[in-house]
């Protein structure tokens, strides 16, 4: 199969954490000898080439990051002048987050669906996963700890053309956590993730504390 | 306070609000954002990172997140696209997120960010055209959630009488 595959993402290629998955996922689906044209909407200058390939495309992946529970804006613009297709084309996604819990995408995910029709396309599921926050910040092995699982999604979707397994379902994690997950993760966010923050923000040469109200009270 | 942002350029219905809330004696600001320069978020982390609270996009965008955190309520007027509300309407939803810091809490079960400021906005929902109404009243709600608020509801330009009784 050939794969339209556009991401989605309103960040720049090299800080985007949807690039970084999308570079293990499109590994497994080359893997199982598909190709495919990978292409940022945060380029405007790709826009024209992007609408083209999606005329011409029938099989359609489109990588993004949740922004406010559903779809970024940027994306939004982008698909608001894309000529929708006539029930010809398969369209998948791959929507991943910040937060951590199966549950905190749903939302987002029954909007792709919603999407999809509006699009023209016949849906072929989305894989959800969150907990992706901080790809941009981790280097190496720490950064493909997160993103390797993506190559044997990559393999799944080059062999099914869809997210429909099991396996793929699975890939979410847990829909919420257990309470005493809860409160280890709570106990971390108030140490360890808070100082990780803190020393991200002076790197970047930030001289106030985190929660400074710029704008008074 | 009640906060009218007008993505859309139909000011009919502003004017509307304008003096039905008038005649209620509701103290009340409309922002014609259409005839305003608001760019899309760009990811860039800055507002949690770098100048925290504040947006690295300087345009239009600040004088009415100034407002919002000041606003008991926001209502978003947008036209509609794909069945969702369009970009102009959702990239002022995106924008808001330098009212929450880059710090990580618990609430009700789900990973939330603790807020920037003590004053809490109710966000509404006003639609311009066709658009999913289930899906919008849901996802305005989990949309509130992020800003530890509460939706004021989805209507249509249709409404806009229903809508005024709730904007106090
Ligand atoms: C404006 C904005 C809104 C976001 N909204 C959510 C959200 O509602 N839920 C969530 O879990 N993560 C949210 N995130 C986090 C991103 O989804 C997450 O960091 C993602 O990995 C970014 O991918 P990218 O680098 O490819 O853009 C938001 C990020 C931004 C900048």
């Amino acid at each position: 199969m050939h794969v339209l595959i556009i991401n989605g993402s309103p960040r720049v290629k090299k800080f985007s954490n949807t690039d970084k998955i999308l570079d293990k996922f499109c590994e497994g689906l080359s893997e199982k000898g598909n190709s495919y044209l990978r292409y940022e909407i945060s380029d405007r200058r790709q826009w024209e080439t992007i609408r083209q390939a999606w005329d011409e495309s029938n099989n359609i992946l489109i990588a993004l990051p949740l922004y406010v529970e559903c779809i970024p804006g940027l994306l939004l613009e982008f698909l608001e002048t894309v000529t929708p297709h006539k029930d010809d084309a398969d369209i998948s996604f791959i929507l991943q987050s910040g937060f951590a819990e199966g549950c905190q995408l749903r939302c987002g995910e029954e909007y792709l669906k919603l999407m999809s029709k509006h699009l023209g396309c016949r849906y072929k599921g989305t894989l959800v996963k969150g907990d992706n926050f901080s790809i941009r910040f981790f280097e190496d092995e720490k950064r493909d700890r997160i993103t390797t699982p993506y190559k044997r999604m990559g393999q799944i979707y080059g062999e099914e053309a869809s997210f429909d397994s099991e396996e793929c379902k699975a890939f979410t994690g847990p829909e919420v956590f257990p309470a005493y997950v809860r409160v280890l993760v709570g106990l971390m966010f108030k140490t360890v993730a808070r100082k990780s923050f803190e020393k991200i923000s002076k790197e970047w040469g930030c001289t106030k504390p985190l929660d400074y109200r710029p704008y008074g009270t | 306070m009640v906060l009218i942002i007008n993505t859309t350029s139909d000011t009919d219905v502003t004017a509307k609000i304008g003096s039905s809330l008038k005649e209620k004696g509701r103290p009340f600001e409309i922002i014609e954002a259409s005839t305003l320069k608001i760019s899309h978020c760009i990811g860039c982390n800055y507002c949690w990172l770098k100048t925290p609270g504040e947006c690295s996009i300087k345009d239009d965008y600040e004088q009415i997140l100034k407002k919002i955190i000041k606003a008991d309520q926001m209502w978003v007027i947008s036209d509609t696209a794909l069945g969702f509300i369009d970009h102009k309407g959702k990239n002022i939803y995106d924008r808001i997120i330098p009212i929450a810091t880059m710090n990580l809490k618990f609430k009700n079960g789900q990973m939330r960010h603790y807020l920037r400021y003590d004053h809490k906005t109710d966000i509404g929902l006003i639609c311009n055209g066709e658009a999913d109404m289930d899906q919008l009243r849901k996802w305005n709600e989990r949309a509130a959630l992020n800003f530890d608020s509460k939706s004021l509801g989805v209507y249509g330009t249709d409404r806009i009488e229903e809508v005024t009784a709730c904007m106090c």
